[in-house]
Order: structure tokens, then C-alpha cells, then sequence
């Protein structure tokens, strides 16, 4: 059993760096991200589980970190979306993004890359409906879904093969 | 935003995890947090200590009783009932609710114990897990109990847990040869809470042709999800067609009433809970003859 307390010492593997630290039993897994790692590009939106802006992965599963304790993570690995632009070079997937205008303002982009990459992972190629599906959790205000719908299908396979051979066919 | 202040702890063995919620006053049980949390975000209820259940190895299986049904870890995410195979094959339903509970995020987290532990009357898992007629698994310290669906659920954020109790499983029974269920619901929008919904189970006689047993449950009707005996009665007997269900569900929600708000009033929801039954009845007959989602029992293991 872990010590029962309203502090814990917890150890969390964070983009792939081993992190410890002593959180307070009522931090939200989005405030240890964002005070205490000081990984800000993890947004809050609404702060009630309803938006997605604070959308992460914690052990190879998407989750809300706005609706998890820091507690909750000790042990495990956390994705952010600072993890997706490796040595600084954007992803396939950042780049369709910028590339398809799929975002304005920017407030829900880290939440759908982070549900674009879960997906992407499960669905190398997904339809329509299936992003559509995998980012209902997701609110945007600006861009009315359609572009980040396409952004997400043309970083599929199906659209990477499309750009690779040049064609010019509509994803 | 800053909760209050609480403790925390997350215990090895579900022994440890009893002793600490009969020890401590003021322990709560935290399972998939996507109700909890924002409980304590909006200080609704205070929690003293949070007993983090999540993890126990006991409470996060799925395991195909010796009958043939389905015993269900109170701990088991809503995304792993959509994803198990062996609850598509028996319960195909069951997943399909779970599948479409909020997003994949909240799939990702929240826990068929949770969903039923909480009362909400908004919650997708207990009308099915009433229609299929599911039994609860209770423990405390000292004891064990069983408690059936249709008596777990007592009113609005209200259940037959004791203090220190813990929902450690729910047992669904096998589906019968010829048999099936439904669920239908209604909302404003696609994200908003429901409005009206029924879930049925459906017997087919050895013809196929008329309905033997029912169960048909309705939410959002009461606070708890309620078994609608003048539709079952209606239904007996019936021939299983569009007609016959039709004019069975026009009864449904008789003498109940259910809430008036801005979303719709009492008779509005009271009227939509006869599509919905009727919804539910016919997809529970069609999945009793086979179709649609039927199939995968019959493929996989006959009728039965
Ligand atoms: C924005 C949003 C929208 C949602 N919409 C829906 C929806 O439309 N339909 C739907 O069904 N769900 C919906 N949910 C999810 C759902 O509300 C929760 O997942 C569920 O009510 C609680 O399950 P949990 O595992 O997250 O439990 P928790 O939040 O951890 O616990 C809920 C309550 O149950 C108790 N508890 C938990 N497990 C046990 C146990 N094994 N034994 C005894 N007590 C226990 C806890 O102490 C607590 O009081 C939504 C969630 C969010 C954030
Ligand atoms: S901030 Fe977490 S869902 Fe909106
Ligand atoms: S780009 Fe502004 S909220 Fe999505």
C-alpha cells in the first residue's frame, strides 16, 4: 500500500524523462504538468472533463488530465504534446495540421494531436467518421472540425502514400 | 482548479482496500475518477481520504462464468467492455452501450463499478445491466453479498452499498437461446444527457415468431431505472412484429413523471419513452432472431 497522506512522493516517466517529485494529493494531473514541469503546452479549458484541451496519454491510454489526481500517474508514463515535434522538427502529423489550416486560435490543438496520435496509433487509416469519433472529447470553437478532420486523414497512411506519389487526388 | 484538501491511498489488495474504507470515516472509494473528481472540484461532498481502487488486479478482469454469462470486474473501463471479445460475443449490447458512453477519453477511465456505484439516472450502464437482469457483487470487511440490479439502484445518487461496502463485480447471465436485447435513447444533441431511454431483453418462442419473456426498463422516467410491467405484460404472448410492439409500448411510462426542464416536459419525455421502448423491443427482437449483432453468437457458439 502506498503511505497514506495528503502529500506523495511520485515518480513519473514524462516524455520519456524520468521525473520525481512531491505532489500534493489534490493536484490535478494538468497542474503537475503545467506548474510543476512547467509543460504548458498542455491546455485547460472548461476544468470539468467536458473539453479536451488537456488531453494527454498516461500509460498508452488517452485521458482527460483536468479529471486525474497526480497521485493517479505514479509509476507510469505521460505523453504531452511537447513530445511530438522530436528534436524540434514538427511531426507528419503537426505539419498536416499547419498545412491544412486545421487550427485558428491553437487553444484545442495540443488535446486533438493528442487524440490524432491515439488514433493514428490504433488506425493507421482512418475514415471520416472514425476521427470524427476519436475526437468527439475535443471541443473547437474556431475552426468548425472540418480542416482538422482532413489534417488528421491526410497524416494516415492512406495520405501519406497520396502525398508520396504525388497525386493530387482529393483525400 | 484547487480541491480541497484530502488524503490519499492507493492500496496493494482488495483486503487492504476494505480494512481502510471500514477504518477511516470520511473514505471514499476512487475508481475511474470521471464523476469523483469533479465531485471534489465543486466540493458537492467531502472526502476525507481517497481510497484509489483502480489499479487491484481483483476488480479489473472479465471472465466468462461457468454458465456461460459473464462476470464483470467492478474496475473494468468502459473502453475495455466495448474492446472484449468475449462480452461482444455474449452481451454484444453491453459493449455497444459502453462504446458509446461520452468520448474516448472518459471510455479510456471510467469503470462499469463507477457508472453504477454513482446513481446518476443519467448513467448509460444501468438500465442494460437492469435489462439483462445483471446481479451485483458486494463485499465489506466481514461479509459478502449479492443484490440484484433491478434493488441496487435506490434514487438519485442512492444505492444498496453500505458504508465501507465495495461493488466488486457484476455477474450478467448467459443469453438464452432465441433471445436478445436493446437500447435506445433520446437526446437534444448528440453529447447532451439523455432525455429518454429503454433498454429490453427479448425471449423468442421455439418459432421465432411470438415474444416468451420480456424485460423492458426505462430511464429518465423515475430516479432509478424501472422495469415497465405493463409493457412486459402487453408483450407476452405478442406476436414479435412492428404492429404488435407498437401498440404493447403504447402503455410505456404509465402513471410515471418524470422531470419537466428546459430540455423537454413530462409528457414530451412520457410520450418519447414509448419510441424508445419500442425502439429497444424491436432491436431485441432482431438480435433474438440473429440479425445484426446476434450474428456473432451464432457464429461463434450456436443459439444458445
Ligand atoms: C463530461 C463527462 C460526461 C459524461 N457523460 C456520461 C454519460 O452521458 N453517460 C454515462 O454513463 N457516463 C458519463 N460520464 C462518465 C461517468 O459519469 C463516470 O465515469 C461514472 O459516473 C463514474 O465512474 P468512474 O469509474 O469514473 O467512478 P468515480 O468517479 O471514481 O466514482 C463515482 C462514485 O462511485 C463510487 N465508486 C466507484 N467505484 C466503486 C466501487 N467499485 N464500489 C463502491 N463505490 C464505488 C465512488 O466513491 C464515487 O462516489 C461522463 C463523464 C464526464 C466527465
Ligand atoms: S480542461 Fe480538461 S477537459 Fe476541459
Ligand atoms: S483553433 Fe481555436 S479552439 Fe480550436
Amino acid at each position: 500500500m502506498t503511505e497514506r497522506g495528503t502529500s506523495h512522493a511520485i515518480s513519473v516517466t514524462v516524455n520519456g524523462e524520468r521525473v520525481s517529485r512531491v505532489v500534493s494529493a489534490r493536484q490535478l494531473l494538468v497542474h503537475f504538468l503545467r506548474d510543476t514541469l512547467g509543460l504548458t503546452g498542455t491546455h485547460i479549458g472548461c476544468d470539468t472533463g467536458n473539453c479536451g484541451a488537456c488531453t494527454v496519454v498516461v500509460d498508452g491510454k488517452l485521458v482527460k488530465s483536468c479529471m486525474l489526481l497526480a497521485p493517479q500517474a505514479d509509476g507510469g508514463t505521460v505523453e504531452t504534446v511537447e513530445s511530438l515535434a522530436a528534436d524540434g522538427q514538427l511531426s507528419d502529423l503537426q505539419r498536416a495540421f499547419n498545412e491544412h489550416h486545421a487550427l485558428q486560435c491553437g487553444y484545442c490543438t495540443p488535446g486533438m494531436l493528442m487524440s490524432a496520435t491515439y488514433l493514428l496509433r490504433q488506425n493507421p487509416d482512418p475514415s471520416a467518421d472514425d476521427v470524427r469519433r476519436a475526437i468527439r472529447g475535443n471541443v473547437c470553437r474556431c475552426t468548425g472540425y472540418v480542416n482538422i478532420v482532413e489534417a488528421i486523414r491526410s497524416a494516415g497512411s492512406a495520405g501519406k502514400a497520396t502525398l508520396a506519389t504525388g497525386s493530387a487526388e482529393e483525400v | 482548479m484547487l480541491l480541497e484538501q484530502v488524503e490519499y491511498v492507493r492500496p496493494t489488495s482488495l483486503e487492504e482496500a476494505l480494512a481502510v474504507l471500514t477504518e477511516v470515516d470520511g473514505a471514499a472509494p476512487l475508481a475511474g475518477g470521471q464523476s469523483l473528481v469533479n465531485v471534489l472540484k465543486n466540493r458537492v461532498a467531502s472526502v476525507d481520504l481517497l481510497v484509489d481502487i483502480s489499479r487491484l488486479s481483483e476488480l479489473r478482469s472479465i471472465t466468462r462464468s461457468p454458465d456461460g454469462g459473464l462476470d464483470v470486474g467492478a474496475c473494468v473501463t468502459y473502453d475495455e467492455l466495448d474492446r472484449s471479445p468475449e462480452v461482444r460475443e455474449v452481451h454484444f449490447t453491453l459493449g455497444d452501450v459502453a462504446a458509446h458512453i461520452e468520448d474516448q477519453q472518459i471510455r479510456n477511465k471510467g469503470t462499469i463499478g463507477g457508472n453504477c456505484c454513482l446513481s446518476d439516472p443519467t448513467n448509460n450502464l444501468p438500465p442494460i445491466l437492469a435489462a439483462l437482469d445483471a446481479v451485483m457483487s458486494l463485499r465489506s470487511a466481514s461479509a459478502s453479498r449479492r443484490v440484484p440490479a433491478a434493488e441496487f439502484f435506490k434514487g438519485y445518487f442512492a444505492t444498496a452499498l453500505e458504508p465501507g461496502e465495495l461493488l466488486v463485480s457484476v455477474t450478467v447471465p448467459p443469453m438464452p437461446a432465441r433471445s436478445g436485447a436493446g437500447y435506445a435513447s433520446l437526446h437534444v444533441a448528440a453529447d447532451a444527457k439523455a432525455m429518454a431511454r429503454a433498454a429490453a431483453w427479448v425471449q423468442l418462442d421455439a418459432g421465432e415468431q411470438t415474444i416468451a419473456a420480456t424485460r423492458v426498463v426505462l430511464a429518465r422516467m423515475a430516479s432509478v431505472p424501472v422495469r415497465d410491467a405493463g409493457v412486459e405484460a402487453r408483450l407476452a404472448g405478442a406476436e414479435a412484429g412492428e404492429a404488435a410492439v407498437r401498440d404493447a409500448c403504447a402503455v410505456a411510462a404509465e402513471g410515471l413523471r418524470p422531470i419537466d426542464d428546459v430540455h423537454g416536459s413530462s409528457d414530451y419525455r412520457r410520450e418519447m419513452a414509448k419510441v424508445m421502448a419500442r425502439r429497444a423491443v424491436m432491436q431485441a427482437i432482431d438480435q433474438a432472431r440473429g440479425g445484426g449483432d446476434g450474428a456473432e453468437r451464432t457464429r461463434r457458439g450456436g443459439r444458445g
